[in-house]
């Protein structure tokens, strides 16, 4: 304990910005994947063979790459290519990539789970597919995938920590662990504290995940 | 299941709507194929298709110091699956138990491993552990904070498939006079298991990508081996490519045998 004490004296402000870099970087990732994912699943469902053909190879490479791979590629081979992209950017390129894919897989077993019956109703009440899909699929679709989508944001915030790779002026919560455990004996404290900000986050997301299922989930 | 959604949604389009289709077919696959060129011409104008960043590909020795590195990811990774299944287990249990001196822990050790990133723990073990005198093999300070962290996944994995388990099923054994663990070990788990098949191999294919991290700890796996594939030959988006390209077919095959292994049962 007095460990911990003496870690948060000196370094109190240090975790502070740390966990708040760690909240920015989850933000600002999961909400752009979760617009271009959805995108990706209703394209998915348009009946244009190409396109479906290139969103299905998209949603299997960046589901099955490891997200490490994808900032590395990003950070170190990309200048290759005379595309240059800065450190933080391309942390949240790489979950919002990643996010986008898991997405538009988790919405399309959401769409899986909706009985063909009403779609035929729909389609003889004299709906138009695009408005089907709009008015009668997605809706139902974002409702039942309220938890994968909760444990989604949760593994993306715990993502975040791969920002620790790259040298970047702030510091993320494993970053700031890594320095204060090269920089002093204090590095099982410095775990203790980062280990409970992102426990205490993760839950906080679970709490709010399952209150919203609860709301909206849909009884069959 | 006998037609998929879409089918249903666009089953029977008139003359017109399958001209327009058709039309936006062509147009999509039109840019696809000039996005395709785009990226090949960029590839080109950087001088990245020149032979010397490609031609090591051609030697055998390039190859077989790949393989050695995928064989490393798959030796940690099945160590990790093996922990983690087996914890797994046992946190599961610890977590349905009646008494809370039982569950209460269980569940602090479930949150805490599920709530904190997989790389932390790694940091803790390369870099925390040794300066108290505990000193792990680059192998077990790559796989076990991996088989630890998918362990709490493992077991909320197997909660939820618990649950899925209609409680008729558990009423029905109990009148049939089995005793709580025999209908656990006999008539829950097993039917749990089958309905999270698919989760589990998902699981398996997240272990295989935190294995990435094994160029941390310097543990010889396939990134590490790229690693120093391209400080011998300079090519980096070459190498690059080929190992996500390796990463991606590997976790692809494990997410469609999960897949196969998930469909008998509808």
């Amino acid at each position: 304990m007095g460990e911990v004490s003496r870690l948060l004296a000196d370094y109190g402000p240090a975790f502070w910005q740390a966990l708040l870099l760690t909240w920015k970087l989850t933000v600002v990732s999961f909400v752009p994947g979760v617009m271009l994912g959805t995108v990706v699943a209703v394209l998915r469902l348009m009946p244009l063979p190409p396109l479906r053909m290139a969103l299905t190879v998209y949603v299997e490479i960046f589901r099955n790459i490891p997200s490490v791979a994808l900032l590395i590629f990003i950070v170190f081979a990309l200048p290759d290519l005379n595309i240059v992209i800065d450190y933080e950017p391309s942390v949240i390129l790489t979950l919002t990539l990643v996010c986008s894919a898991f997405t538009a897989d988790y919405l399309r077993s959401g769409i899986n789970t909706i009985p063909g019956s009403q779609i035929e109703a729909a389609l003889s009440l004299g709906m138009r597919p695009l408005q089907i899909v709009s008015a009668v699929v997605l809706p139902q679709a974002m409702r039942s995938v309220v938890q994968p989508m909760t444990s989604l944001l949760i593994a993306l915030m715990l993502s975040t920590s791969l920002a620790s790779q790259l040298p970047f002026p702030g510091r993320e919560l494993t970053a700031l662990v890594s320095k204060i455990a090269n920089d002093s004996a204090l590095g099982i404290a410095a775990f203790a504290v980062a280990a409970t900000m992102y426990v205490v986050t993760g839950l906080l997301i679970a709490w709010a995940g399952a209150a919203l299922e609860k709301k909206v989930r849909i009884l069959r | 299941m006998s037609r998929s959604l879409e089918d249903i949604l666009f089953a029977a389009p008139g003359p017109q709507a399958r001209a327009v289709t058709n039309a936006v077919s062509a147009i999509a696959a039109a840019v696809l194929l000039l996005l395709a060129v785009a990226i090949v011409f960029r590839f080109h104008s950087a001088g990245q298709l020149d032979a010397p960043y490609w031609e090591f590909f051609a030697w055998p020795t390039t190859w077989s110091f790949l393989a050695k590195g995928l064989l490393g990811t798959l030796a940690s990774s099945a160590m990790a699956a093996v922990i983690s299944l087996a914890l797994g287990l046992v946190l599961l249990l610890g977590r349905l138990s009646r008494l809370r001196l039982m569950r209460w822990p269980s569940i602090a050790v479930i949150e805490f491993l599920r709530g904190t990133p997989t790389l932390l723990l790694i940091y803790v073990c390369f870099l925390v552990l040794p300066s108290v005198g505990i000193k792990l093999s680059t192998y077990w300070m790559l796989t076990l904070p991996i088989g630890l962290s998918t362990a709490a996944v493992v077991a909320e994995v197997y909660r939820a498939g618990v649950l899925a388990v209609p409680r008729g099923q558990t009423d029905a054994a109990r009148s049939l006079g089995l005793t709580e663990v025999q209908v656990f070990f006999f008539v829950v788990f097993p039917q749990a298991l089958r309905y999270i098949v698919p989760a589990l191999v998902a699981q398996l294919v997240i272990v295989v990508k935190d294995t990435t991290f094994g160029y941390v700890v310097t543990y010889g796996e396939l990134m590490q081996n790229a690693k120093v594939l391209i400080a011998n030959y300079h090519s980096l988006v070459p190498v690059y490519l080929v190992v996500a390209a390796l990463y991606c077919l590997v976790n692809y095959a494990i997410s469609k045998a999960s897949q196969r292994l998930g469909r008998p049962m509808h």
